[in-house]
């Protein structure tokens, strides 16, 4: 592929990809819808519930719009700051002669991994009296006053725990950009920042779009961060009802999933406006000089991941030793059973690394729908398929325990694996998707133009040609899936075979029972898990193929 | 770089493996079925807790327990959900509430009298469809070097008073804290129950999203008092010993702020396995279960005859599980939103 290295930008590829080569084959339409069939199937029980449930005129009460607003603020505000910080990242990590970049480029998605109940405890636990921020002021002689909740806090740790969603999409699209026209720019005498604005942003813009709507759609649905931080969203009133009030639960889940469908649709709306650039793999790895600004770089990187990755770990960390020393004053022991964090690592890993192939492949279909052809069957698939993402994991595991147990021929597969795996993929295929999207449409289709006319096959185009060029795309997205499937826990809880214990799992019973050394112990084990997995199969997976 | 075909061959080599450990897991799930005898058991209390009570079982048994953990509203939701079509054979609450939704869908059996014989009329459910197994006593959690026991308050009612203002904390969405509420509501009138609640948050109290929460906090001196179940404390102190800042304090007899909340067990209706269920349910309420739940987890045991830890506050005399309620739906639905009405949760 030698020959094709050097390809820098066309105008008529880029028209001829924005617009699509007409109608798409039956057999892509048939197999994108089939996709989106089930994935539709959360939504349609919400759908189903709240237009039976009778509670449909509360969505025009006030006790039910405050909620609304706060929600929407929220996930907005998250949104913006969570594309700043990934863009930011993204760039110095993959652009630029930033110091140590392979271990910020393992770092810097980590913190996507913390379940958020875990982070937020951390968060407010390391500033109140007892925690490691408010006893360590205490020994310099400040009273520490400072609490961190409602908006503010709910705000701070979503961001930190989600700018990877934006991270990882946009390092991606980055890495498989030709450095040609950044070269051009700072040959023309632009500073790094400059460059960055005009012509890393415009790029990067479709792959930024769809990071922020990932966050957005988390952020929605989030339910542990909001409830420890205090702020009450749609989530918490849904949690609330779930059982004695489930006409209102459901009504309001339709008004999240309207919500956010309004903004699928806004977002596609506006990646489609935006230019886009054939790309190629370019390994002529240049690198921005950051030149004095290299301080403040470094300063940047260190200060989020530092937030967002090591301060909930120190805080771990200090409940853990907390717990040890207890030991050994002949308190209480640590109450770890070794075997079991074993294998529940060991679930973990090959659960979250099955369900990251299996969303790769199940949306890969739409992602071509969506990439190379314009038609109304992609809009509403997209949206299906990505709301998915948007519905609380509690609402995806009861719709589908409904499904499959009373109105499907699957009854038999209640209570095993591969009903596990399919709630995964539908609650995170959204994960894949974008990234997907985003990577089939930087494909040139002047090389499948040109093997389809050496005569080959739809199948051994797509082997030899498409998958190879998206490699860093749809490994970014299988990565995204794959930290989100290490730190699920209601489906896991609700629709796992009985017996499957995954960390998180490990990790939400020592939390209920206040062990708190043992769930401290227990969360730097999935983060450490994590790293390594990320390592493996991210970074150096990208490397090689670059 | 690699030329395209290593890059298919290794992607075909990357779907088998998939496709292997897929269905590998499918067939691991689908044997383990020999004949065994095992009862399924959905638990709204933790695996810490009740999974010594379950190993206990099949060792002296032999008979299998499947355990599936989770929040007793998300257990009683997946019910409900499941219908007739369950697996589990026994529900496990943290409290009557949810057990009593299940009751009022008509999903639950009618127990042995064996069983319920050995649990007080109070302690279950006039139906006979669920029992308690244990017991935890609402208390005001306090900060022992802040506060003396002489100034320590005997009603509930007392904590709407200015010596209490912004020092209490109140754990508005956590279930126990509902169930208690839903009880002093039908005891006093919602008229009572609800000025009570808004005095409260015109006193400057905080929410706090979990007792547990609450107990660690009053410990740290982060706030004063606070509204909680009893065990919690003791475990703190179980755990930390003398660095636990924290303690129990018992209202004053026949106070509504001191009721009893039960953990209660059933069987459901559509189970096949009610006899084992039985067994289990026996064995929950055996003598050495029982001291089990209250030496070592710190909750009241409710069989007859069984008698609570000496480091227990007295047994409060009146419980969630003796007011019968008819709706359990439609009163809780009440609370949640007389509670939210109050602003308690953004407090």
């Amino acid at each position: 592929m030698s020959e094709t290295s050097t390809a820098t930008p066309t105008t008529e590829g880029a028209a001829r990809s924005r617009a699509g080569t007409g109608r798409p084959p039956w057999t892509l339409s048939g197999g994108a819808v089939l996709v989106a069939a089930l994935f539709a199937l959360p939504g349609g029980y919400v759908l189903w519930r709240a237009l039976t449930g009778g509670a449909l005129h509360l969505l025009t009460e006030r006790r039910t719009l405050e909620p609304l607003w706060r929600t929407a603020q929220l996930a907005f505000l998250v949104s913006a700051s969570a594309a700043l910080l990934g863009t930011a990242l993204a760039w110095l990590t993959v652009r630029t002669d930033l110091p140590l970049r392979r271990f910020w480029r393992v770092v810097a998605p980590l913190p996507l991994v913390y379940p958020s109940f875990v982070g937020a405890a951390a968060f407010r636990s390391g500033l109140t009296p007892g925690g490691i921020v408010h006893d360590l002021a205490g020994h310099l002689g400040i009273d520490f006053q400072f609490r961190l909740h409602g908006l503010a806090g709910a705000w701070l740790v979503l961001t930190l725990f989600t700018y990877p969603y934006v991270y990882l999409p946009v390092a991606a699209r980055l890495s498989a950009l030709p450095s040609s026209l950044e070269e051009n720019a700072r040959l023309l005498g632009d500073r790094p920042l400059q460059v960055f604005r005009r012509v890393v942003l415009p790029q990067a813009s479709s792959s930024i779009a769809a990071g922020s709507l990932l966050v957005f759609l988390y952020t929605v649905s989030d339910f542990g961060a909001v409830h420890l931080m205090r702020f009450e969203t749609l989530t918490q009133t849904i949690y609330r009802t779930r059982l004695f009030d489930q006409g209102r639960s459901f009504a309001l889940a339709l008004l999240l999933l309207a919500l956010a469908l309004v903004v699928i649709a806004a977002e596609r709306t506006v990646a489609r406006r935006g230019s886009r650039t054939e790309v190629v793999e370019d390994r002529s790895s240049l690198r921005i000089p950051l030149g004095r600004w290299k301080a403040s770089a470094v300063a940047t990187c260190s200060l989020v991941v530092g937030l967002a990755l090591f301060a909930p770990a120190v805080s771990l960390a200090d409940w853990g030793l907390f717990g040890w020393f207890r030991q050994r004053r002949g308190l209480a022991g640590l109450r770890l059973d070794w075997g079991d964090v074993a294998g529940a690592t060991w679930s973990t890993v090959w659960v979250s690394m099955v369900t990251a192939v299996a969303a790769v492949a199940v949306v890969l279909p739409v992602a071509f729908l969506l990439a190379r052809h314009r038609s109304r069957v992609g809009g509403i698939v997209n949206g299906v398929v990505v709301a998915g993402f948007a519905i609380p994991g509690l609402v995806v595991a009861i719709s589908l325990i409904f499904w499959t147990l009373h109105a499907s021929p699957f009854e038999f597969l209640i209570g095993t694996m591969p009903i596990l795996v399919f709630a995964y993929v539908v609650h995170f295929g959204a994960l894949a998707l974008r990234t997907a999207q985003v990577a089939v449409s930087a494909v040139p289709r002047r090389m499948d133009d040109a093997a389809r006319l050496l005569g080959a096959g739809r199948l051994r185009r797509l082997l030899t040609v498409d998958l190879p060029i998206m490699a860093p795309g749809l490994a970014a997205g299988a990565g995204l899936v794959m930290l989100s499937t290490m730190k699920e826990l209601p489906a896991t809880l609700l629709v796992s075979p009985i017996g499957f214990r995954t960390l998180v799992v490990e990790i939400w019973d020592t939390y209920e029972a206040l062990y708190l050394a043992e769930m401290a112990i227990l969360s730097l084990v999935l983060v450490a898990i994590s790293a390594l997995l990320t390592w493996f199969l991210v970074v150096r997976r990208a490397d090689h193929l670059s | 770089m690699h030329s395209p075909s290593t890059h298919a061959r290794r992607l075909g080599a990357g779907a088998l493996l998939v496709s292997g450990l897929l269905v590998g897991a499918a067939s691991l799930t689908a044997c383990g079925s020999d004949g065994q005898q095992s009862i399924t058991i959905y638990s709204g209390r933790s695996e810490k807790l009740v999974g010594p009570i379950f190993e206990a079982f099949s060792a002296e048994t032999g008979i299998t327990v499947e355990a599936r953990y989770g929040s007793s509203n998300d257990m009683a939701l997946t019910l409900e959900t499941e219908g007739d079509k369950t697996t589990a054979d026994l529900f496990l609450s943290r409290s009557p509430g949810p057990t009593g939704y299940l009751d009022d869908l008509g999903m639950l059996a009618g127990l042995d009298e064996d069983v319920l014989a050995e649990v007080d009329a109070a302690n279950r459910s006039s139906g006979g469809t669920w029992v308690g197994f244990a017991g935890r006593a609402r208390v005001l959690v306090y900060n022992i070097d802040e506060v003396a026991e002489a100034d320590l308050p005997d009603s509930v009612f007392d904590l709407t008073g200015h010596e209490y203002a912004g020092l209490v904390a109140v754990p508005g969405s956590n279930s126990s804290f509902q169930d208690w509420f839903t009880v002093f509501r039908l005891r006093n009138g919602d008229a009572v129950a609800i000025s009570w609640l808004d005095d409260m948050v015109a006193n400057g109290s905080h929410f706090y999203p979990k007792n547990r929460a609450i107990v660690e906090a009053v410990g740290r001196d982060e706030v004063r008092f606070g509204l909680v179940n009893h065990y919690y404390n003791h475990q703190e102190v179980a755990k930390n010993g003398d660095d636990q800042r924290s303690a129990n304090h018992a209202f004053a007899p026949g106070d509504d702020g001191g009721l009893m909340i039960i953990a209660t067990a059933s069987v459901l209706e559509s189970s096949d396995d009610k006899d084992l269920a039985s067994q289990f349910l026996a064995f929950l309420l055996s003598d050495a279960q029982q001291r089990y739940l209250t030496d070592t987890v710190f909750e009241y045991p409710l069989a007859t005859g069984v008698a609570p830890a000496t480091r227990l506050p007295e047994r409060p005399a009146d419980t969630v599980g003796a007011v019968d309620i008819d709706d359990m739906a439609a009163e809780f639905k009440r609370t949640i939103e007389i509670i939210e009405a109050s602003g308690v949760l953004d407090q």
